[in-house]
């Protein structure tokens, strides 16, 4: 056969290889295109069209007059599919990004395993949290080769005022594994969210959240949204805005004059009971626990011996010290068992009741005094005596009309009830013959086992100014009061009368240096013994006397008598208060009283 | 004296249709590669430029040119420059080893001013050309197994450098144009059967090492040749040869895997599983069946594709523009390209068929065999029957030297359709 012979053959053998193999391609085309085209069409779909969650901003909180204190800012985190990283290996496109980004593969690994492990294995994963401009450049220029990282945009919560009201509004931080087991159906948590942990932020989460919009977006193989077949599923809800009842001007006045020193100082509008400022010091940024805060940061703030997350408002019980002797006061006139003119023994310094010996805290005695004289100079010898005509269910019912023993707001979780004791509470304690008739003594004076919060000692003051008709103190306009209000029962006549005293109390006794020019203000002093150092310095006042309308109680910590050191700070507050309500702009550095 | 007609080919008019039809099929797609995708955000970018479209119409002119001329040169003329012509690309192709660009981890371009030239693709038009030579002048003269053996050598010297740059697609296609033309001279049934166990034993072998991981099939295999040549009494040259082939392929295949690059490796390894690494080396096939399934028969009309609108389709202008014609123009459309590409072979063939001097027959074939392969292959990896390695479609895919390279192809078989009864 020669060449020409063979051609023949070998061309026909060629065509028919070649015709086959087109065929083949053909074939398989044909099972693509027509066959799968559904399955194919659906992964197309599935390529482009994307559901994206858009996260409601969160409502804003504002003061009393509708000044922000805190809003929202929009920070980009970086994204990637829980697919690419199954069985705990990353794939090539995960560990470039590693790589690039200079993160500890081995922790971010598990970090990422961890947050889809809560989704049960699907969805996304933050790889990293509000990305800095370089990250973000890196995804953006590269992210043709980069399948399946998103750059994804979410709100973060910014307080306006750092540490200022971290104790009344709380904070924001990222939502736990409790707190995606524990919410509410149709909240919808999912892991990289922020929600309310603390205070108002925690108690309002509901109206500040808002509802989550779903909506499906087109998007480009980078991820990238290209603006067509946009569909909204579900709307974005915008959080709700809320109000405070505190007020910026007289909440910086408190934090200024407090400046410094560890205690509590609250102010409630009488007779709404509505807190005009709260201040538990010291405190700390709350912008730190919106998920930025450092390790080192964490541990300084937690292992400070001045416990800057403690809320003292609510959290922190006291003595109330001699606060207390116009509850006392109130139960003795309403018993009769003493009245409003009454003079009792002498004080000479103390008090011998038993074989014990019980001082006044003036030790050279305050001699003959009448009732109203014993409450203006908080003579101690004349409460003990109206103590032991007293019986502790006296007391116990007096306090609880003044909100003691009890929590005051709905607002914390945490809140103390604090201590009020009763015949029943000691017999617990010592049990029945373990204690005597001399715990009325103490009871009298406010001392001994009997504990309160700042903010009860706020709210006595306005109900003591105002009467039952002050419901409890609420943080939020609008806000349902935890108490409601009562009809407290004491005569008017009574009630004008301790009114008197109390005024006494700083016109002329303990309390003078809450005085200011051309307000009548009422007040009581008070030093808290504290068995672990020094006396903790108390004062609660209210003004203007005659038609009162903003209830104050100071606590400073371990600072010592209260008239000497937390009566100017309520009185220099006072003034500060009345410059805001006439209109004056108010300063920290003011002419005191 | 230089002719301004020398510029317009000559040659079988249905030829130049063919090729008409298919380098306007080239323009329609990559106009349509990069234009924006209708409704999306007006700033959204297009991450293949226009220029690119533009780029390709300067070289389909030049191109058209170049067939123009190559239509005219004497074939003896051709026979002369084959071997400088072939020494100049290997040359080259070492010149690109040493001193070329390292783009993406490969080496395959030299940088000429403003252009950049891929003497691979030239490499394929000087093999062709050197074996119709060389195997011509050995047509009824001489051994046929030095033929054989020889033209090997001639075709493996480019392969390897190519394959060194790396780039495995590109130096199989020169293994595969000596296949073609080396049976169309007439391959020694010996070396036929030989060919032909020996990579039934690299197939077991490559199954055993990456996913059996035993070499008992092979041996058992191995054992089967040995009775089946021991039953037909081959002689001991011929066994020998067969088994010693066999034993080489086998025992080469973990060697060569071993030597092949980590991606290569993950390529082949990701073809058997794709779902291994859906996000990387998985993506851009899996990527392509999506388009090409989703488009159907008629496909989602020309510039509606949102796989390749959206760039969910990688290297939508080079190596998967068949992809767009899928996805965009549907069954209809892909096949009819496919159609066209079969009847440029079937003509090549039949010149290859008709020419009466050996040269001329084997020139034909070699580029027939050129375009069986790389439409075959590059086709084949679009639509996932083949694991991905960089071929682009011939005509169709964006590359200066690609087109220039196979409108060279084209030039030959329309220079030879004129020559056809010469002796």
């Amino acid at each position: 056969m020669d060449f020409r012979q063979a051609q023949a053959v070998r061309g026909r053998i060629f065509r028919l290889l070649a015709l086959l193999l087109f065929g083949i391609l053909l074939t398989n085309l044909l099972v693509l295109t027509i066959a799968q085209h559904d399955y194919y069409s659906a992964r197309a779909l599935k390529n482009r069209q994307v559901q994206f969650r858009v996260p409601a901003p969160r409502g804003r909180i504002t003061d009393r007059d509708g000044i922000p204190l805190a809003d929202n800012t929009f920070h980009s985190d970086i994204t990637v599919a829980a697919s690419q990283f199954r069985d705990g290996e990353p794939d090539s496109v995960l560990s470039q990004l590693i790589r690039w980004f200079d993160l500890p593969r081995d922790e971010t690994l598990a970090d990422l395993q961890a947050q889809v492990a809560r989704h049960g294995g699907r969805g996304r994963a933050v790889l990293v949290r509000g990305a800095d401009m370089r990250q973000l450049t890196t995804v953006e220029e590269r992210q043709s080769r980069l399948p399946g990282v998103r750059v994804e945009s979410r709100w973060r919560r910014r307080y306006l005022h750092g540490p200022l009201f971290t104790h009344v509004i709380g904070y924001t931080g990222e939502v736990g594994p409790d707190d995606l087991r524990d919410a509410v159906p149709g909240m919808d948590y999912r892991v990289g969210d922020y929600l309310g942990k603390q205070g108002v932020e925690r108690a309002f989460e509901m109206d500040l959240r808002g509802g989550t919009g779903m909506k499906l977006e087109e998007v480009n193989a980078t991820g990238r949204i290209v603006g067509r077949e946009s569909v909204w599923i579900r709307n974005v809800r915008p959080g709700r805005d809320v109000a405070l009842t505190l007020s910026l001007p007289l909440q910086t006045a408190m934090d200024t004059l407090m400046a410094g020193r560890r205690g509590c100082g609250v102010a409630l509008a009488v007779p709404s009971g509505e807190v005009l400022a709260a201040v538990s010091l010291p405190s700390f940024d709350a912008n730190l626990m919106t998920g930025a805060i450092s390790a080192d940061q964490w541990r300084a703030l937690s292992e400070d011996p001045a416990k800057p997350f403690f809320n003292r408002l609510v959290q922190a019980t006291y003595p109330p010290g001699s606060l207390y002797k116009a509850v006392t006061s109130l139960a003795g006139l309403s018993l009769g068992v003493v009245d409003t003119g009454s003079v009792l023994e002498p004080c000479p310094g103390g008090y011998q009741f038993g074989n014990r010996w019980f001082k006044c805290w003036k030790h050279s005695g305050h001699g003959v005094l009448d009732h109203a004289g014993a409450l203006a100079h908080s003579c101690d010898v004349f409460y003990y005596q109206l103590g032991l005509r007293l019986q502790l269910g006296d007391l116990a019912e007096a306090a609880a009309g003044f909100g003691l023993g009890q929590q005051i707001t709905g607002l914390y979780p945490g809140e103390a009830a604090g201590n009020v004791p009763t015949d029943e509470w000691y017999d617990r304690r010592d049990g029945p013959r373990g204690w005597t008739r001399g715990v009325m003594l103490n009871n009298a004076i406010g001392q001994g086992a009997i504990l309160v919060t700042p903010l009860q000692m706020a709210f006595l003051s306005a109900r003591l100014a105002a009467g039952g008709r002050v419901p409890g103190p609420t943080f939020v306009l609008g806000e349902e009061p935890a108490l409601d209000q009562v009809n407290l029962p004491y005569r008017p006549s009574h009630m004008d009368w301790i009114r008197r005293a109390l005024r006494q109390v700083v016109d002329e006794g303990t309390g003078g240096a809450a005085r200011l020019a051309g307000v009548a203000v009422a007040g009581k002093t008070g030093t808290a013994q504290n068995p672990h150092g020094d006396d903790h310095a108390w004062f609660m006042c209210y003004a203007p006397a005659q038609t009162p309308e903003v209830a104050v109680a100071v606590i400073l910590e371990n600072a010592g008598h209260g008239g000497a050191e937390a009566a100017p700070v309520a009185g220099a507050w006072l003034h500060e208060y009345f410059a805001w309500r006439h209109g004056v702009s108010v300063t920290a550095e003011g002419d005191g009283p | 004296m230089i002719r301004l007609s020398w510029l317009w080919p000559r040659g079988d008019r249905r030829l130049m249709v063919l090729y008409a039809l298919l380098v306007l099929y080239s323009l329609a797609l990559l106009w349509s590669v990069t234009e924006p995708l209708t409704g999306a955000y007006s700033e959204m970018r297009v991450d293949v430029p226009k220029s690119v479209f533009w780029r390709q119409l300067m070289w389909i002119c030049i191109s058209w040119a170049a067939i123009g001329v190559v239509s005219r040169v004497p074939l003896r003329y051709l026979e002369n420059i084959s071997w400088p012509a072939y020494l100049g690309v290997v040359l080259l192709l070492a010149v690109v080893l040493l001193i070329g660009p390292e783009v993406a981890g490969s080496r395959r371009w030299l940088a000429l001013g403003p252009m950049r030239l891929q003497p691979s693709e030239f490499g394929k038009v000087a093999l062709v050309v050197l074996l119709a030579t060389w195997l011509g002048r050995r047509v009824e003269v001489g051994s046929r197994v030095g033929a054989t053996l020889g033209s090997m050598v001639l075709a493996m010297a480019p392969a390897v450098l190519v394959l060194r740059e790396p780039d495995l697609g590109t130096s199989l296609v020169f293994l595969a144009i000596w296949l073609g033309m080396i049976f169309w001279y007439g391959i020694s049934g010996l070396l036929l059967l030989t060919a032909l166990s020996s990579s039934i034993s690299a197939v077991i072998m490559f199954y055993s090492e990456s996913i059996l991981e035993q070499p008992w099939p092979w041996a058992v295999y191995l054992l089967v040749l040995m009775a089946v040549l021991y039953l037909v009494r081959g002689g001991i040259l011929a066994s020998g040869l067969m088994l010693g082939a066999n034993i080489a392929a086998g025992l080469g295949i973990p060697l060569v895997w071993t030597r092949l690059q980590p991606y290569q490796q993950d390529r082949i390894i990701t073809f058997f599983d794709p779902s291994r690494d859906e996000h990387g080396t998985a993506y851009q096939a899996i990527q392509s069946k999506v388009a090409i399934g989703s488009g159907g028969l008629f496909g989602t009309h020309y510039l509606q594709g949102t796989q390749k609108g959206l760039a969910f389709l990688p290297e939508r202008h080079s190596d998967f523009v068949f992809s767009v014609a899928g996805e965009e123009l549907g069954l209809l459309g892909a096949g009819t390209m496919l159609v066209l590409f079969l009847l440029l072979v079937m003509s090549a063939v039949r010149v290859a068929m008709e020419v009466r001097r050996p040269f001329a027959s084997l020139l034909a074939i070699g580029v027939a065999s050129y375009f069986t392969f790389h439409v075959v292959v590059n086709v084949s990896i679009t639509t996932g029957l083949l694991p991905v390695t960089g071929l682009p479609l011939p005509l169709i895919s964006y590359g200066g030297s690609s087109m220039l390279a196979s409108s060279l192809m084209v030039g030959l078989l329309a220079n030879l359709s004129v020559h056809r009864y010469d002796d």
